[in-house]
């Protein structure tokens, strides 16, 4: 297993026609025997990881079954949410449980928060060279 | 930034064209105006949801004792 893993920024244009770079993480989600390769946003000021809702049926969640009692904030405060916990690697390094809030909202991007995201990996943003690098936090 | 050619241009228009011109711009500053006041920006970060990070670690430390 690689120690660090470096990714560029990608360049994702809004609704608005704006361009913008964005810390788009490529990632592999397990669970339950489905994977899923997709990316997602790193947002450091989220307080929880979100899992968007097509694709926790996607990897075969049950939302039933879900943890309840999730409230979020923001533009998501009005969907439901459920915990729901899945595997994910990044590049080369080994897989790690991540947890998340699995929200019944639709458009909302992959997020990768706080809890437990950047208490798994250390992340370092190196936005005026256009690349971020990602190392497990058991590294010294 | 406005040239000197395009204001010489506008004070060479008659009466009824500058009224026009001043009539074409404040509709379009109120067009631009309305998009904006009626435009929603869409932040999903979960920025202060102390409640949700609870559970969630719950969870995973439940997670690591099944496992240990």
């Amino acid at each position: 297993m690689s120690d660090v893993a470096s990714f560029p920024y990608v360049a994702v244009k809004n609704p608005r026609g704006e361009m913008a770079l964005r810390p788009l993480l490529p990632v592999t989600l397990a669970y339950g025997g489905t994977t899923v390769e997709t990316t997602g946003l790193l947002d450091t000021g989220a307080d929880v990881n979100v899992l968007p809702y097509h694709l926790g049926i996607t990897l075969g969640g049950n939302w039933e079954t879900a943890r309840t009692g999730l409230q979020l904030s923001g533009n998501l405060a009005r969907y439901e949410a459920r915990g729901i916990l899945i595997s994910c690697t990044v590049g080369q390094l080994a897989p790690v449980q991540l947890a998340f809030a699995w929200t019944q909202a639709e458009n909302v991007p992959l997020l990768f928060g706080q809890v437990n995201f950047f208490a798994e990996f250390d992340v370092c943003f190196l936005r005026a060279r256009s690349i971020f690098e990602i190392r497990p936090k058991s590294l010294p | 930034m406005i040239s000197e050619h395009l204001i010489e241009e506008l004070r060479q228009l008659n009466r009824v064209e500058k009224l026009r011109v001043i009539q074409m711009l404040a509709n379009q500053i109120a067009e631009e105006e309305t998009i904006l006041a009626n435009t929603e920006y869409e932040v999903w970060s979960p920025y202060d949801a102390p409640g949700a990070a609870a559970i969630l670690t719950e969870m995973l430390e439940e997670d690591r004792r099944r496992n240990e």
